[in-house]
């Protein structure tokens, strides 16, 4: 009872009364900071007075200044990833300097880095009882040719599945962190930017990907906004204990985004530019039979089955070898009261098919200012402004890659001189080339996020902290159709859908460190947060267009408008107790309320504990435990998170607008409101250890957890007779059950040369534990489906009839296979049709990367990642349709052979039978390839310049895979919660080169 | 509630106060913040619905709308399972086992949509009966009275759909109740709309006619007209008599279901839109020589696919998308009249033979229904009387939605084919999530 009655006596003192300024005798710490290895000096290193929220970063002369320390005893402490951390304790002179050097040892991990943790405070790994990953800067930009953030992160983070939606520029990307945990709600986690929430929406505006009427997210998502080159570090918080701090919005996990800062010293201008080609990774391959098969004649390219034809492959056409540009101009610096990082970036990237184009500029600023020895404020702001012009995929009469996959490659889609036009497809409409040169499908984006932070101490021992953030941005999207485009009759359509979005959070935490004599210390962290979104989408839309014109006029005009608005509230309370720096028990409780839900269920408690124990540092283990043991800590916790509604206003009983007899009506939706609606459950449990062996030359980070997830939200059927058909319903459960294995080695480490391996692997199994009823089976997509007991969006779809061997049964008449049926009467005649049997998984076994990263002399640096998924099922829906439309290179097969049985074209049969279709999708990419080259001082000096570094990288060169398509990894469904693993008419992710040179002035 | 709702603010207030510096800003944020009372700004609620006047004449706007837009979903059993409409070669499963009767599932949309859309019309006439607000001497009476004409009528195309329907669906387990019990809510609450509408003096109706139904539905000649209709069916004949008589002497014009754009004519849109239902040929080729009212309904010189096999004539009624449906013609209330009549006895026979023969020999009409010019007939057992009827029902009121019913009440023996099912079965999610176990599982 005793520690936590001190924790209660360390709230009280913070609640109770600030005292007034206490005299102010400060002085002033300064030194630089080197490699111990190599003795460079190094820049960004956090240097930081122990036990205060006095800090500062290191420029790239390895020189620091630290203002304000309060005169006296003081530990200062230099921490930077991939460095242990050190420690010195420096007596501060009032008024005067101190000078403090230091020199940092490289460590494969570190349990003294700072992490942000959750609870919106800055504590060390050690202390925490989650497993929380940091990726820093060099990690994120060492591979050239990336725009957004989390493609950044493929490959490096453990028990992430990070997915590229496609591989247009600008195009999606889908993240998934320890398993999927929702099933009609979202699966992506919450991103934070410098603690301001972020949107990461990916709704889809216009059609133009996947297919409209199944399950459509947009090409494109707005993380894809924030510029990676202006991002310190990024921390992961994976599950339910990491992320509690936001409640009932963390079901999947939270990203926290830190951008840079600026460091005390004279201004430091980094000036990079980056030139990219990439290209597509394989080509379609296309039916190229000299004669006819059944298509190219029901299709009119040929008269009959047999007849010789010419036949089209427009890939070289429609495909290119796409250029990019990145730049960055960053000035950083300040004096000691006052730092700065101020960034402008230019990116201009085109994609693989001709017409995509993704531009992006940003303009950043940072600002830090000590006001005081106790007050801090920051304010940043980035305005972001971009411009994506998409490319039409998916199942789409519109879609370019489907124009490959549906259309007989006997048809001619190129210009035809008498007409002045591109030839119409027989099958989907317009000719591809109209659809790349006329077709107009864009998002331009303008949006600020920034953000006000204020920081205050009164007393040594507590400091305040308020931050208001804000993400405020317009996206104007446009698909544009011109007359003539789709068909001879077609006058031309638009659509001009806005979507005015504001995210707005308020946070303030107190935190209060008190000890309990030498070995008991207290932080008690309190905290209030209030957050407010709003969206309005305004849609216009234009039919029977006049020419010369991609605005919304013309003869048929229609608008249309919605607006949400949804605001979450809530406290937390967490009280941490160390013992003798190496044992630390957490606790604390969130509580949530949220406008989505019903007076009746809004306040949610989300309780969570921690524990870690640094056993190295204890005495009698050190005594007891071999030289080669360096490290080992134990570590659990256990949270519980919470998951907002897929619609926010399904708790009433809603309205929808209809028209009667030119008249305005209301009819009541057919989905009855569930008042008692509540936030999807999550609760898990993860336990884990640290291992350090040879003075941490290896380390073994490992980590299990389990969650569950209950009141899953589902669809339930009401009696129709009610006047409703369903209601939403907190019903469903789910479990998520994986391990996550890091390991660290420096296998070589000398002043000139040095080598170290990071490999990763990560499982998870997921189980779909509770529906409606057991026997439901929810269809998602094509084939995905939620089925009791089986993981969540498995495959499953029509098989082959087979016979007691398990071979194929065909038709004795036709020699085609037969598709198989459920039950058989005695005769053996098929009595009730298979719709359905599980046939795929499309969920990883393991997830598995290996880095490698080589130090060659002072100056040149190599690093080469791969990046694999495993066991997963790929749905090769792209081949599916290939072949049915004579399409696929398999049916040359066709025009070969028996060209009356038609094994491929036009086959319902085998269409049906998907189990033909899936596919092992296991991949090993050759993620990044980085060659750095630090450009000599001397030989730059002349040019005021003080550092140069030149780099070659490759993204994505070389797949490993036994998949058929070109590309196992895209997803046709985009982010879908449910949906994965269909490649289908998709823009498959290129190859890409880059050389880049960063220049600090 | 206030408090209860902004506890989380209190909570952070008690640390606010303590924390002066910044204190006044997180007040600010927390007040600002404290109210997560949002309601739905695209569209009002059920709770707004009911206390609001504009609120609930919106429903009665789109109570018509959910009858009128669904009555595809009610004719295509009526019109498939007897032997007014063939499928074509577009038409979904569920259609085809419509035709021939066999292996209709419980579960197809098919089975559904009739049951459901009558529901949800029947839920937006209770809200309007349920209304908390005073709607004045002329919008009370009258809106009351346009929710039980419709429930009325939903209910009265759910037991010419299905054998056993419930009534009552405020409860969570609503239970199937016999025919004649539907037919007693039906008639009920159409004798209680007549009385209301008749309440309110017709001058003052104008406003509720520009705000509500319209200036082509008369809701007092469609309350009687569905009064002959169902006392018919209830075989409570002198009353359908005086309804029919009413029905008749009080129309002006026709009343319609309208389809505006956006809406589309329901026949429009699985005729020529989808492409999935045409005119079987059998009902045309079975008419006498020379009824006009066969090419007033059917193009019986178009196939829809020249050269195929498809056993269907083209339409040639409802196939543009603004064509209003008739709420009812005005030949029915003279065949209910007449069958009503003849069942009453042999002494009614003249009355009912004139009335036959008026429709037999009509040959213009100032309204758009169908006119059959035939010549008259001569008819004098009950029997052939009703053959008769039956012949005139079937030519007159093609695709109205009276076949199905017509052909249960005067028997195959009379009526020729036998429907393929005899009702509907209750849909799947009706016996799956209804706990009153309707299907008897």
């Amino acid at each position: 009872m005793r520690p936590r009655h001190v924790g209660v006596l360390s709230a009280l003192a913070l609640l109770l009364g600030l005292p007034g300024a206490l005299a102010a005798q400060t002085g002033t710490v300064r030194g630089r900071v080197v490699d111990a290895t190599s003795n460079q000096p190094l820049s960004d290193v956090q240097v930081r007075v122990d036990n205060s929220t006095l800090g500062t970063l290191t420029q790239a002369n390895g020189e620091y200044i630290l203002a304000n320390v309060p005169a006296g005893r003081a530990t200062i402490s230099a921490r930077r990833v991939g460095y242990a951390v050190s420690r010195q304790v420096v007596d501060v002179p009032a008024g005067g300097t101190v000078t403090q050097d230091f020199a940092l040892r490289v460590t494969a991990v570190t349990l003294e880095e700072v992490v942000v943790s959750g609870v919106g405070t800055a504590t060390e790994r050690r202390a925490l009882g989650q497993n929380v990953e940091t990726i820093s800067a060099e990690q994120i930009n060492q591979a050239a040719g990336v725009t957004s953030i989390d493609q950044a992160l493929q490959g490096k983070v453990a028990g992430a599945v990070i997915i590229d939606n496609n591989g247009q520029p600008g195009g999606g990307v889908s993240v998934r962190l320890r398993g999927t945990g929702s099933i009609l709600g979202g699966g992506e986690p919450l991103y934070v930017v410098d603690g301001v929430i972020v949107d990461n929406s990916s709704d889809a505006l216009i059609s133009i990907s996947a297919n409209a009427t199944r399950d459509n997210a947009a090409l494109s998502n707005r993380l894809g906004d924030i510029s990676p080159q202006d991002v310190e570090r990024i921390e992961i918080l994976k599950g339910a204990a990491a992320a509690a701090l936001y409640g009932s919005r963390a079901n999947n996990g939270v990203i926290q985004i830190f951008t840079k800062r600026g460091a005390a010293g004279a201004p430091r201008i980094t000036l990079s530019t980056e030139a990219s080609q990439s290209w597509r990774p394989g080509d379609y391959e296309l039916n190229m039979a000299p004669t006819a098969v059944h298509t190219d004649v029901v299709f009119g390219g040929a008269s009959a089955i047999g007849a010789p034809v010419d036949r089209y492959d427009f890939q070289d056409d429609v495909f290119r070898t796409a250029t990019g540009t990145s730049s960055q101009l960053a000035i950083s610096g300040g004096s000691a009261a006052t730092q700065y990082y101020l960034s402008g970036t230019w990116d201009d990237e085109e994609g693989i098919i001709r017409g995509a184009n993704y531009g992006r500029n940003s303009l950043r600023a940072n600002l830090t200012q000590q006001v005081n020895d106790r007050f801090d404020v920051t304010a940043r702001g980035n305005f972001i402004r971009s411009l994506t012009k998409l490319i039409p995929e998916g199942e789409q009469s519109y879609g370019v890659i489907s124009s490959i996959q549906f259309t007989p490659t006997t048809v001619n889609q190129g210009f035809d001189e008498a007409t002045g036009r591109y030839r119409y497809n027989p099958i989907l409409g317009p000719s591809i080339f109209t659809v790349i040169e006329d077709m107009k499908a864009e998002d331009e984006v303008t949006r600020f996020v920034g953000g006000l932070e204020l920081s205050y101490r009164p007393l040594p021992s507590v400091t305040l902290r308020y931050l208001a953030g804000i993400d405020d941005y317009r996206q104007e999207s446009k698909f544009f159709r011109p007359p003539l485009s789709m068909s001879a009759a077609f006058t031309g359509d638009i659509t001009n859908p806005l979507l005015i979005s504001r995210q707005f959070n308020n946070d303030i935490v107190a935190t209060h460190t008190g000890s309990f004599g030498s070995d008991l210390g207290f932080t008690t962290t309190a905290g209030f947060r209030y957050t407010q979104d709003r969206a309005e989408t305004i849609r216009a839309a234009a039919s029977n267009l006049p020419p010369g014109t991609d605005l919304v006029q013309g003869a048929s005009q229609s608008a249309s408008q919605g607006r949400t608005e949804f605001r979450t509230m809530g406290g937390f309370l967490e009280e941490r107790a160390a013992f003798r720096d190496r044992l630390f028990v957490t606790a604390g409780v969130n509580m949530d309320a949220s406008s989505a839900f019903g007076p009746d269920e809004r306040e949610q408690f989300f309780p969570r504990a921690s524990a870690s124990y640094v056993l190295h540092d204890e005495p009698a283990f050190q005594d007891a435990a071999p030289d080669w043991l360096s490290t080992l800590r134990l570590r659990a916790a256990y949270g519980e998170t919470g998951g907002q509604p897929p619609g926010i206003y399904s708790r009433f009983d809603n309205y929808v607008n209809v028209a009667y007899n030119t008249r305005a009506g209301l009819v009541a939706s057919v989905t009855a409101g569930n008042p008692d609606l509540r936030p999807e459950r999550q609760r898990e449990i993860e336990g884990g250890f640290d291992l350090g062996l040879m003075e941490d030359r290896v380390v073994i980070e490992a980590t299990g957890y389990t969650k569950k997830t209950t009141d899953l939200v589902l669809s339930v059927p009401l009696p129709p007779s009610r006047g409703f058909s369903q209601q939403f319903q907190n019903i469903g459960e789910l479990e998520n059950r994986g391990i996550e294995l890091a390991l660290n080695t420096m296998n070589v480490q000398t002043p000139n040369f040095s080598w170290s391996t990071r490999l990763q692997y990560a499982s998870n199994r997921n189980e779909v534990t509770r529906l409606v009823t057991s026997a439901d089976t929810l269809q998602f997509g094509y084939l995905n489906y939620v089925i009791e007991g089986e993981p969540i969006g498995i495959f499953a779809g029509g098989i082959y009839a087979r016979d007691g061997n398990g071979n194929i049964v065909y038709n004795s008449t036709t020699g085609l296979p037969v598709r198989g049926t459920d039950t058989l009467d005695v005769n053996g005649v098929a009595t009730v049709f298979n719709a359905r049997r599980i046939i795929g998984d499309p969920n990883p076994d393991f997830t598995a990367s290996l880095q490698n990263t080589f130090t060659l002399g002072e100056r040149l640096e190599l690093g080469v990642l791969l990046d694999g998924r495993f066991g997963n099922d790929v749905a090769n829906f792209s081949r599916r349709i290939a072949q049915y439309f004579g399409a696929d290179k398999a049916v040359e097969r066709e025009a070969s052979g028996d060209t009356t049985a038609r094994l491929y074209t036009l086959n319902l049969t085998r269409h049906l039978i998907y189990e033909e279709f899936i596919e092992d999708g296991s991949f090993i990419k050759l993620r990044e390839v980085s060659l750095a080259y630090r450009v000599p001082e001397s030989l730059v000096a002349r040019a005021n310049i003080s550092g140069m570094t030149l780099r070659l990288a490759g993204r994505n060169l070389y797949t490993w895979t036994d998949y058929s398509g070109i590309d196992p990894e895209i997803n046709f469904f985009s982010s879908s919660t449910v949906s994965r693993g269909v490649e289908f008419a998709t823009t498959p992710l290129p190859r890409s080169v880059s050389l880049s040179a960063s220049v600090t002035f | 509630m206030p408090t209860h709702r902004c506890m989380s603010g209190r909570l952070l207030s008690r640390l606010a106060r303590a924390a002066r510096g910044v204190a006044v800003v997180t007040l600010a944020g927390a007040a600002a913040g404290c109210d997560l009372d949002l309601a739905n700004p695209n569209a009002p609620t059920q709770e707004e619905i009911i206390t609001s006047f504009d609120g609930l004449v919106a429903v009665a706007v789109g109570m018509q709308d959910q009858y009128a837009a669904t009555q595809d979903d009610y004719l295509i059993p009526n019109s498939l399972v007897t032997d007014e409409w063939g499928t074509r070669q577009l038409a979904l499963a569920s259609y085809t086992t419509l035709l021939t009767g066999l292996e209709i599932d419980a579960g197809y949309a098919t089975i559904y949509g009739p049951w459901a859309n009558s529901y949800e019309t029947i839920r937006s006439a209770n809200t309007i009966l349920s209304a908390q607000v005073d709607l004045g001497p002329v919008f009370g009476p009258a809106m009351s009275s346009l929710a039980k004409l419709y429930k009325a009528m939903a209910l009265g195309r759910l037991i010419m759909t299905y054998e056993e329907v419930p009534i009552d669906i405020s409860v969570d387990a609503p239970v199937p109740q016999p025919r004649t019990v539907v037919l007693g809510t039906i008639l009920t609450l159409l004798e209680e709309a007549r009385t209301e509408i008749n309440s309110v003096p017709d001058a003052q109706l104008s406003e509720y006619r520009r705000r509500v139904i319209g200036n082509d539905f008369d809701q007092a000649n469609v309350i009687d007209a569905m009064l002959a209709r169902y006392y018919l069916i209830a075989e409570q004949y002198a009353d359908a008599v005086t309804a029919a008589d009413r029905a008749l002497a009080g129309m002006e014009e026709i009343s319609y279901f309208s389809y505006s754009s956006p809406d589309v004519n329901p026949v429009y849109a699985i005729s020529v839109a989808s492409q999935y239902v045409a005119s079987a040929k059998q009902w045309a080729r079975e008419a006498e020589a020379n009824d006009d009212r066969v090419p007033y309904w059917a193009d019986t010189l178009v196939s829809p696919v020249p050269n195929t096999a498809e056993e269907v004539f083209a339409l040639n009624k409802y196939q543009t998308q603004t064509e209003p449906l008739p709420a009812f013609l005005p030949d029915e209330m003279k065949l209910i009249k007449a069958e009503a009549l003849v069942r009453q006895g042999a002494a009614n026979y003249p009355a009912a033979l004139a009335l036959i023969n008026e429709v037999r020999e009509q040959d213009a009409s100032a309204f758009d229904e169908p006119v059959a010019d035939l010549p008259p007939v001569v008819l004098t057992t009950e029997a052939e009387f009703l053959a008769q009827i039956e012949y005139e029902r079937r030519y007159e009121l093609y695709m109205q939605g009276m076949r199905w019913e017509d052909v249960r009440r005067f028997g195959a023996a009379v009526a020729g084919e036998a429907p393929t099912i005899e009702f509907l079965p209750i849909p799947q999610q009706e016996c799956d999530a209804n706990p009153s176990d309707p299907c008897g599982a």
